[in-house]
């Protein structure tokens, strides 16, 4: 499958930030996994998912979203994410993935919230 | 379950509803927002299917991370050449979900549409049905998935979705699951070779419903999480199979209820 998807990863304060960009569905999975072990390579407290870029996610691309949750929390890393449209929060909610998913507005706001460990 | 060939739709019929079912997102409006289920509290279940569907009413979606159990990425897939378009399989699946069942187990939706909450009844092998059910939680023309209730054996997703490669079309399970209490959590061995006999008899049944005899179906497991949600234990209150249990012994109570309200 060829992925619709595309990943950069950079540091903003404490936040490794992995900033996705197309189409987050099953095709995705590779580009979401490399993504992460880039952001985690250097041992952050937490990883921002932005997906202010993304333009469509399907019920497989939360599953992989939950794979990178899970696999955050057994190396005791948090999980945040930033840039969702309101259809998406409702997903988010839906999914109760919110449940356990920081949500911020930007990338901006997810940095000073994780330093002041304030929600959005 | 036997699938009769006579009964199979023809393609081009196929086809033609996929097109149909397509439209484009209104302005403003995400593109995928016509697949999602609406956002709801509790599920409900209409009354014709109430009796059925007495361990879901009133419960709560519950995702992976609701659950208590290690957390499980499980694949099955089976490769079905270019017997069928990925667009034509899920619609065939769709339409047929509960027939490429297991012989003793029961689907009671009707319709895999978004935000549909079908109860089901699952032979446990113990002379006993656990009946629970699922939330459609997600549904496009290449693939739909199931959000699972409070009590069912599972917290997760399934999804079902077919795909093309080199080699054709390729039918894919692929669940996202933690055992939803310490009790499913410790009976996962043996929930886990019930899982696998289920799924690879429901792929070949599909195989065979669209042309494709004697297929193989192949498994993947991985482990995506080795710790357990223990503020989650409290989850066992749900437990579907308890529930089963108990409501299977209080049938008569409920008849001589029942027959005094008459």
């Amino acid at each position: 499958m060829t992925s619709k998807c595309e990943a950069t990863v950079r540091t903003v304060g404490n936040l490794s930030v992995v900033s996705l960009s197309g189409e987050v569905d099953g095709s995705a999975a590779h580009v979401l996994s490399a993504a992460y072990e880039q952001a985690a390579a250097d041992g952050p407290p937490a990883v921002l998912l932005d997906f202010a870029a993304v333009d469509y996610i399907n019920s497989t691309g939360i599953a992989l979203i939950v794979s990178v949750l899970a696999k955050a929390r057994s190396e005791g890393r948090r999980v945040v994410a930033s840039g969702l449209s309101d259809h998406y929060r409702l997903i988010f909610d839906i999914t109760r993935l919110s449940d356990f998913i920081q949500l911020y507005a930007d990338v901006d706001s997810a940095a000073s919230g994780i330093n002041e460990g304030a929600p959005a | 379950m036997t699938i009769d060939p006579e009964q199979a739709i023809p393609l081009e019929q196929i086809e033609l509803s996929v097109h149909e079912a397509a439209s484009p997102a209104e302005p403003g409006k995400a593109r995928d927002a016509a697949f999602w289920a609406p956002n709801v509290t509790r599920l409900t279940v209409d009354a014709d299917r109430a009796a059925a569907g007495f361990n879901v009413a009133g419960k709560r979606v519950t995702g992976p991370q609701q659950g208590f159990g290690r957390l499980w990425q499980r694949t099955y897939t089976v490769k079905l050449g270019s017997s069928v378009s990925p667009q034509q399989l899920i619609t065939e699946w769709k339409d047929h979900f509960g027939d490429f069942w297991p012989k003793g187990n029961r689907f009671h939706g009707l319709l895999i549409t978004p935000g549909e909450v079908a109860p089901i009844a699952v032979n446990t092998g113990a002379g006993m049905k656990l009946s629970t059910g699922v939330l459609v939680l997600y549904a496009d023309d290449e693939s739909f998935t199931f959000m699972t209730p409070q009590g069912h054996m599972f917290a997760g997703w399934i999804t079902f979705s077919g795909f093309a490669d080199g080699a054709g079309t390729t039918a894919q399970i692929q669940v996202l699951i933690r055992p939803n209490d310490p009790i499913y959590e410790l009976g996962w061995f043996v929930m886990r070779r019930m899982e696998d006999r289920f799924w690879k008899a429901t792929m070949v049944n599909v195989a065979a419903h669209v042309g494709v005899p004697n297929a193989v179906v192949e498994e993947h497991t991985n482990l995506v999480d080795k710790h357990r949600i223990w503020r989650n234990a409290g989850n066992v209150w749900h437990n579907a199979a308890i529930r089963s249990v108990l409501h299977l012994l209080s049938a008569p109570i409920r008849r001589i209820r029942r027959g005094r309200a008459h």
